[in-house]
């Protein structure tokens, strides 16, 4: 990479630099592999999304623009030395496309399935942030949300929690966000309407916690995984009660390993290691 | 259903994901560079060897537009070397053959120097660290001038049978390939069948089983039995799991951190 690159990667935006169109394709390709590993979202990375979409788009009308091209030929005209490649090249280039679009599509639809199976859980999780804004992300904490209101609601629909005046979202998108609140609440009709409405109203709520169990099913973080370790070394923690952790095997640089993916979120999320 | 497919990729995904790696052709056509969503394609010059990726390199190959040069690993001679390793020697009587160093990894002949994880940055500015299938195993060694140590790279399986498929006039005795590729599969099949016992270190907390070595195809074959054994062990081993963790509690309540680091469990197995 020399001068005449960072010059032209600056001019052009994120979106145009070679260098980085290769590494993130490799990240979207690396993040989608790992959506696909582990059973909840993972952290919508919207950056490397916005310049994938970008880049798409701007690849689409490329490929437009050379198939009009190629339409409105005439035999007469000088182009006609270009011609004999341009139709490889078009497949070349729609082939590249369809296999961005597919990683694009895979990875929607599985977040998509894995929010509508625990739309309720992450609802939770958003709102119990907003309420209490010294909790990180921790699973616990929204497990164990209080409930502080009175058991006078009298549909299904009233305890799923309005996210709309929420600002930080992670780990969704604001589309996603909106969908899990508009499937919730869809949902929480469908419960009110078909049985949930013959109950007595302290036994509507769908976050009910009542007697230790939570009614709130989230996904489960002791799941195995395969991770390739790719530092010199990782270790596998125990993530303790109280924020404290212990550590277990060491993972050595290049190493396969099948371990509970809450032993290796915190070195994911840091990209130390790899999900296979 | 937002998405039918179960949680893992599945055998036709890691094909996808394999067709990503890198090969080295011959081309036979003139073809102007092109920038590419996955990358920039260089410009196409016979008799001069490019790398491209292997989806590409394929579809030129189907319309005989190059040939394809087989990677250093897809020849007779260092698939019977690996088989022999994989078969004979004792140090891997229960271990894949190690694999393909990443960049910067001290490899397993030489203990002298340490790994040093070599990062790229990516647009926002973190550290990246490449992996298969995004490097150069499965080019052909001969320009680069190395005298590595043969090893299957994590796509072995998906790339040696997309060759054989596609490509088997370009390979070296493409029938020895195919019954290598076969007792290969074999051998380490039934090594990761044996080491089932090893399961239940991944189901308890910290502790892990290594596979190191194994292939993409290899983990996705086995992904839902071994996921499925570890759950099942994991829930089995729940209450066990509560005791030990309130046992490390109380240690830690009296100051004795030291000694929870020799106790913990590390029963793993090299394989």
């Amino acid at each position: 990479m020399d001068i005449d690159d960072i010059l032209a990667s600056v001019d052009h935006g994120p979106g145009a630099s070679r260098e980085s169109a290769a590494i993130d394709h490799q990240l979207l390709t690396r993040f989608w592999a790992a959506e696909r590993a582990v059973s909840e979202v993972l952290p919508w990375p919207a950056p490397l999304m916005e310049r994938m979409m970008d880049r798409v788009r701007i690849q689409i009308e490329t490929i437009e623009d050379l198939a009009a091209s190629s339409a409105d030929m005439d035999p007469s005209t000088k182009h006609t030395t270009h011609n004999p490649n341009l139709n490889l090249r078009l497949s070349i280039l729609q082939t590249d496309l369809a296999r961005t679009q597919y990683l694009l599509r895979s990875l929607l639809r599985q977040r998509l399935s894995k929010l509508s199976k625990h739309s309720m859980h992450y609802l939770v999780k958003l709102a119990s942030r907003s309420k209490n804004p010294l909790i990180s992300d921790s699973q616990s904490q929204s497990q164990s949300q209080s409930q502080s209101q009175p058991n006078s609601q009298l549909t299904p629909g009233d305890s799923v929690p309005d996210i709309s005046s929420i600002s930080e979202i992670s780990p969704l998108s604001s589309q996603e966000a909106t969908f899990v609140h508009a499937h919730q609440t869809m949902l929480a009709g469908h419960f009110g309407g078909s049985f949930m409405g013959a109950f007595p109203p302290q036994l509507r709520r769908l976050d009910d916690n009542a007697g230790g169990t939570s009614m709130v099913q989230g996904p489960e973080m002791k799941e195995v995984v395969f991770v390739r370790c790719l530092v010199v070394e990782v270790p596998v923690v125990v993530p303790g009660d109280e924020g404290e952790e212990d550590h277990g095997v060491l993972m050595r640089m290049g190493d396969v390993w099948v371990v509970q993916w809450e032993g290796v979120r915190e070195a994911w999320m840091k990209g130390l290691v790899e999900l296979l | 259903m937002a998405f039918p497919l179960p949680r893992g990729i599945t055998p036709s995904e890691i094909a996808f994901l394999a067709e990503m790696e890198t090969i080295t052709i011959v081309p036979r056509q003139r073809l102007e560079g092109m920038e590419l969503l996955s990358g920039s394609i260089e410009p196409l010059g016979p008799p001069r060897r490019a790398s491209l990726p292997l989806w590409l390199a394929l579809l030129l190959k189907r319309q005989r537009r190059a040939h394809i040069i087989p990677p250093s690993w897809l020849h007779p001679e260092p698939l019977s070397l690996i088989l022999e390793v994989e078969s004979q020697h004792q140090d891997y009587k229960n271990a894949f053959s190690p694999p393909p160093p990443l960049p910067g990894q001290a490899s397993v002949t030489d203990h002298e120097t340490e790994s040093i994880a070599r990062p790229q940055y990516t647009p926002d500015g973190e550290r990246y660290y490449a992996a298969p299938p995004f490097l150069p195993h499965n080019i052909s060694g001969a320009g680069t001038g190395e005298k590595e140590v043969p090893a299957l790279p994590f796509h072995w399986i998906e790339v040696g049978n997309m060759l054989l498929d596609a490509a088997s006039d370009d390979l070296v005795d493409p029938d020895q390939l195919r019954r290598l590729l076969k007792d290969l599969r074999e051998v380490r099949m039934a090594k990761m069948r044996s080491g089932v016992d090893a399961l239940d270190a991944a189901a308890t907390g910290g502790g892990g089983v290594a596979l190191t070595g194994v292939g993409a195809m290899e983990l996705g074959e086995e992904r839902g039995f071994l996921t499925g054994v570890v759950d099942n062990l994991r829930k089995i081993g729940a209450s066990k799991e509560q005791a030990r963790r309130e046992q490390l509690a109380d240690q830690r309540a009296n100051g004795g951190y030291g000694a929870t680091q020799e106790d913990e469990e590390e029963d793993y197995m090299e394989f």
